[in-house]
């Protein structure tokens, strides 16, 4: 479903992703693992265009190259942050109908808008201005939006960073209900081990830039390499 | 005494609301690409030769309803391309905001040599959009007046229901508020700052043609009208256009009562101590965000 080959992206010498290639399949919930700076936030920004790159991503057979934003957004490409990116003056309604007015080139449609502002469970908040959420409702309503754009790929980034073991819970819930029930493929960046292997397969490790492995939850906690790289240093965060 | 403070009121009321029509469209642009236009008051003048050369040079029939009909159009036109042609490639580069002041000012600069070279260094007058007085109790109004005000509200009006009620309105807020999420929930922000670029052409043009009947059409207004602008967003609070609301229309009743009071030569002076005091107070303004 999206594939990249062989990209790269140099910030003056340094390679933040180095010669990296990857395929995503429809329906699975492919992780993202890797030490802090290890690129995986840039890999999110070659994949949705905010940066140009050497190489090739591929998106259901389409090249997506040096598309804008937008309009990779609008073929079916939606994206979370690790801080909240929301609409501060807006309520929570009108944020996700913004998501739902422009994300899709259909019609307008408020009721999947409002479905998913049950999805994510955000219904007692509807009128509420988005920035008396908290964390997690921030968390969700950016979900919401990004859902409401009606992607086929939803990439999310660090959705556990800052949230209580309660929290996560639910968001890993949510995450899997986002994939089994709304059908929708799924990327996630986590720095949280557990959660990672407990919902992702397969798992790409990087660091620096660069592919370490690849591979099912139980190949890569195995795998020694990661071990020292990664695991080593944080698997009991 | 009564009656004389009624009548200053209201003469701050007429001159708040054209400043306020063109200054939300600086503000907008502010808030919206936190770039700012320094060619802001040369569309206001080209608003104003618009309407001479329909009204005056061509004579043509319909008058006012004319010039306001082909005049927004024509300023959308001016300020998408120039934005589009000029400005929005400057974004690919670092530090974009900085290198748009000043291709802007170079913009102001040329636009103002280019009216004198076309049109001649002597003022033009326009045409009252109506004739007459109104006589209503005590109080006297120049019907112009009362046209000028009504039209700047329904100007503002306009634009609030734009903002608040369309799909560009919309897309508008929402890279104002947060590009980076606006482009990610499908919203294209080049097409959104060129779109924004041309509604604050159409308002500060539309202001032009108004305020131009007073103060006819000066090759050399632009700075004039530059600087009151941005005094108004400044105080109000950059790219806040609420601010500016208020702003406008606090500056209009400043200038009526110190004109009044003190006499015409202390307005600046005036509205400049006020600008000073408040931004050493709230640097960033009435209602702007720090």
């Amino acid at each position: 479903m999206l594939k990249a080959i062989n990209i790269t992206k140099k910030f003056g010498a340094l390679a933040a992703v180095n010669n990296l290639s990857f395929e995503v399949e429809d329906r699975q919930i492919f992780g993202i693992a890797g030490p802090n700076g290890a690129g995986k936030s840039t890999l999110y920004n070659l994949i949705t265009g905010f940066y140009k790159y050497e190489g090739k991503i591929e998106f259901d057979g389409k090249n997506i190259s040096g598309l804008p934003t937008h309009k990779i957004a609008r073929l079916g490409i939606s994206r979370t942050f690790q801080i909240p990116q929301i609409f501060e003056s807006l309520t929570v309604e009108e944020s996700v109908n913004i998501g739902g007015r422009f994300g899709s080139s259909g019609k307008f449609n408020t009721g999947y808008s409002d479905e998913m502002i049950a999805f994510t469970s955000l219904e007692q908040e509807r009128s509420n201005k988005t920035n008396l959420l908290n964390l997690l409702g921030k968390k969700r309503l950016m979900i919401a939006a990004a859902l409401a754009t009606n992607p086929k790929i939803l990439m999310v980034d660090e959705p556990m960073a800052g949230l209580n073991a309660m929290e996560i819970k639910e968001m890993t819930g949510l995450i899997k209900s986002i994939n089994q029930d709304l059908k929708i493929t799924v990327i996630i960046i986590e720095h949280f081990m557990k959660v990672l292997t407990e919902l992702a397969n397969p798992i790409l490790v990087i660091e620096n830039g660069k592919e370490i492995c690849t591979g099912t939850p139980e190949e890569i906690t195995s795998d020694p390499e990661v071990i020292a790289c990664y695991l080593g240093d944080s698997h009991d965060t | 005494m009564f009656i004389e403070i009624i009548e200053i009121i209201i003469s701050g009321l007429l001159n708040g609301s054209v400043y306020a029509l063109m200054a939300i469209g600086l503000a907008l642009v502010y808030g919206v690409t936190k770039a700012f236009n320094f060619a802001y008051g040369s569309f206001y003048t080209m608003g104003g030769y618009f309407a001479w050369i329909l009204l005056v040079s061509l004579g043509v029939k319909g008058g006012y309803y004319v010039v306001f009909l082909t005049a927004i159009p024509f300023l959308f036109v001016v300020g998408y391309f120039l934005e589009k042609i000029l400005i929005s490639p400057l974004r690919k580069r670092d530090d974009w905001q900085m290198k748009a002041m000043m291709l802007t000012l170079g913009l102001s600069l040329f636009l103002d040599i280019g009216y004198i070279a076309a049109f001649g260094p002597n003022l033009k007058s326009l045409p009252d959009i109506v004739e007459g007085t109104l006589a209503l109790g005590p109080f006297v109004f120049m019907k112009q007046d009362i046209v000028i005000f009504i039209l700047s509200i329904t100007g503002l009006l306009c634009f609030a229901w734009l903002l608040n009620n369309t799909r560009v309105g919309m897309a508008v807020q929402a890279v104002a508020q947060n590009p980076v999420g606006a482009q990610i929930v499908g919203i294209p922000k080049e097409r959104v700052f060129a779109a924004t670029f041309a509604i604050s052409t159409i308002l500060v043009g539309v202001g032009g043609i108004l305020l131009s009947q007073k103060n006819f059409v000066n090759p050399q207004a632009s700075t004039g009208i530059m600087i009151k602008a941005w005094v108004i967003t400044a105080f109000g609070g950059m790219g806040s256009i609420k601010g500016s609301l208020y702003a406008a229309l606090i500056i209009g009743m400043l200038e009526a009562f110190v004109g009044y009071y003190l006499g015409m030569i202390h307005i600046e002076i005036a509205v400049l101590t006020l600008l000073l005091i408040t931004l050493a107070f709230r640097p960033q303004g009435l209602m702007g965000r720090e």
